[in-house]
């Protein structure tokens, strides 16, 4: 597993809202399943002292620390509030945050990574729906039914889009060691090639399956950063032309950034690309096959 | 949301970035009382929402003498289809050199990215390919409020000094406009100092609420109505009416569409959490558009709820044939409700699409 495991105690911020409790209980029931210690605390500024499924509510993430060990956080706080909730999870010393949050202006993104590194704290998202080690752990909202534990690790900008490759997987016998959704933002804090970093060093992964979509490169930045096997799928081939982002955006990403050409720029440096998500389980297999 | 020429360039002027003198006028007669501020010779620019519109003639020379005609005759004209609303006048400038100057949002550094170049005048994009030495680059600190003087003074190498103060100016800007985009093309030397001839802003979308913006001009009247519904809409100009749940799933059933040879009409993504008025909305807007003729619904359980997408579905009564395909949480009943009511229910992402192709063809 990478980011966390059983062992690893979860606050929800933003605790009491809709979401957050709907997604407490769902945490928790899986941790219950797996023997995990799950989500231990929530956090939502004037309602401390309530409980949301059993779970005690703080006022700060600080007021939380000093009652749990806590090692991650996942946040479903709406979106004016989030790049707040950020910074002060990476300063009150938690490692692992997830945001799940959509829709946060890139601005207050960008601050809130930038004060975040400097504390020293790893964001997955925002706009992810946040990663299952299953058999572990799970911070955020993805459904575990589909998940089986195994050797192949997965990268996802996308969210339902995992679960579809998740679930052609399990189906194909294929277990999972950690799934990771990065998040479909322009700027994400964890990118293909940081979430690659820690599989490398993770016994359990032998392989990874690279969920990308239009836009930027970071695909190809993360194939090219990694010795591990990989199986590739790049969604939007059909996707009418976004919006350009002026002559800067072309500039900056070199006339990079649509589907085919990142796919042409994948299997240039060797990585099979899949032209259909029910064709990965199969190429996941000559991977281990060939031993490559 | 792109701001027009005009908007921009006010937005620059109040932080104090020299504009060339100008008005905004709505019918050839708004000119007459502002021609003696225009100088001998002006320039007459379309205000369309539209890119390249130098070169699909929606920008005119003009002077003293034959101003009202060439704005009547701009006035008449219209610019890729688009009708000419509103024209800025402006002072015509004497150039001497031509700079370009950009920020705008770096993926890979997740930080702004300031770009400047002395090379002005070509486009850029021809300059960053075979000449990407004359391009200055430099990240910033978002967590700083201005730009400190030394990277200015990288930008700036040999360019006149003046031009220092435009860079820092556009920063605070392309800060507090939430800009995905600042961009003055071209920056312009002349006898009277530095101008920003052209400028361009792109608010971010997530940001419009806070910088007082209430209506997208950049989405049509069925994606602003999409909007409205918390639903991202795309039109294209296919048969098949696709909803997803996720950018990603329904682009890849668009990808899979044009894999088994078809063409999808419009796609939505009802996003998560789908209630079943809401799936409801979504059925019955992908239907409204005539050219759809059958509907593939490839919607995978994470947050929505299953039955609550059949009961949506059922509710929406839309006369075009609906194909869907449904997985995850409470997926039986889901299956239950649809069966009862005879829509055609496959396992598969691969099934539905092919299924929709083979009515189509």
């Amino acid at each position: 597993m990478i980011y966390g495991d059983r062992k690893t105690g979860v606050l929800v911020q933003g605790a009491t809202g809709k979401q957050g409790e709907f997604h407490i209980g769902l945490m928790n029931a899986y941790a219950k399943q797996v023997g995990g210690r799950g989500v231990v605390a929530g956090v939502t500024p004037g309602k401390g002292g309530q409980q949301v499924h059993g779970v005690p509510v703080y006022n700060t993430v600080k007021d939380a620390m000093k009652e749990h060990d806590i090692g991650a956080a996942v946040i479903f706080v709406p979106a004016g509030a989030a790049a707040d909730a950020i910074m002060e999870e990476a300063n009150a010393g938690i490692e692992t945050i997830v945001c799940i949050t959509e829709h946060i202006p890139v601005q207050d993104t960008m601050r809130a990574l930038a004060y975040a590194k400097m504390e020293g704290a790893s964001v997955i998202g925002p706009n992810c729906p946040g990663l299952l080690s299953p058999g572990e752990v799970k911070m955020g909202i993805m459904p575990a039914a589909l998940f089986k534990t195994g050797n192949v690790g997965v990268i996802s900008r996308s969210g339902t889009l995992t679960y579809e490759v998740v679930d052609e997987l399990t189906r194909a016998g294929i277990g999972q060691s950690t799934v990771v959704g990065i998040g479909g933002d322009p700027v994400i804090g964890q990118t293909f090639v940081d979430v690659l970093a820690r599989f490398e060093k993770d016994p359990q992964t032998k392989a990874v399956v690279l969920i990308g979509e239009v836009g930027g490169n970071l695909e190809e930045e993360g194939a090219k950063s990694t010795n591990l096997p990989i199986v590739s799928y790049i969604a939007g081939v059909s996707a009418p032309p976004d919006k350009r982002m002026g002559h800067a955006g072309a500039i900056v990403e070199g006339g990079e950034g649509d589907a085919r050409s990142k796919i042409a720029r994948l299997k240039k440096h060797g990585v099979p690309v899949a032209s259909r998500v029910s064709e990965i389980p199969e190429m996941v297999r000559e991977l281990f096959r060939c031993g490559c | 949301m792109k701001l027009r020429e005009h908007e921009a360039k006010n937005v620059i002027k109040a932080a104090g970035i020299p504009v060339p003198a100008g008005i905004l006028i709505r019918s050839p007669d708004e000119l007459t009382p502002h021609i003696a501020e225009l100088g001998d010779a002006f320039v007459l620019k379309a205000q369309v929402d539209v890119g390249g519109r130098g070169k699909a003639g929606g920008i005119l020379m003009a002077d003293k003498a034959t101003g009202m005609k060439v704005a009547k005759e701009l006035f008449a004209r219209q610019i890729k289809g688009l009708p000419v609303k509103e024209i800025l006048a402006e002072q015509k400038l004497d150039i001497q050199h031509e700079y370009y100057l950009s920020i705008t949002v770096d993926r890979s550094s997740k930080q702004p990215l300031i770009l400047f170049t002395e090379a002005g005048g070509v486009e850029i994009e021809v300059t960053a390919k075979e000449h990407p030495e004359l391009i200055r680059k430099a990240v910033a600190n978002p967590l700083m409020k201005e730009l400190p003087p030394f990277l200015i003074r990288e930008l700036v190498g040999t360019a006149p000094k003046e031009i220092g103060p435009v860079i820092n100016k556009l920063y605070k800007t392309f800060i507090e406009k939430d800009a995905l985009l600042a961009e003055i093309n071209p920056l312009v030397s002349t006898p009277q100092g530095i101008f920003a001839a052209d400028a361009k802003i792109i608010v971010d979308d997530n940001a419009l609420g806070r910088q007082g913006i209430t209506v997208n001009r950049d989405l049509t009247d069925r994606e602003r109505e999409a909007e409205k519904h918390g639903f991202s809409y795309v039109e294209l100009d296919g048969k098949i009416g696709v909803i997803g749940n996720g950018a990603g799933l329904t682009m890849a059933t668009l990808d899979l569409i044009e894999y088994y040879g078809g063409k999808a009409a419009n796609f939505l993504d009802v996003g998560g959490g789908a209630e079943s008025e809401r799936v409801m909305n979504a059925v019955r807007l992908v239907a409204s558009v005539p050219t759809v003729k059958v509907i593939v619904v490839n919607l995978l359980g994470g947050i929505t709820k299953c039955d609550e997408v059949a009961k949506g579905i059922i509710a929406a009564g839309i006369s075009q044939k609906v194909i869907v395909r449904l997985a995850g949480t409470n997926e039986a009943e889901g299956r239950r409700l649809l069966s009862e009511k005879g829509y055609e229910m496959l396992d598969t992402m691969d099934l539905v699409v092919k299924k929709a192709v083979e009515v189509t063809a």
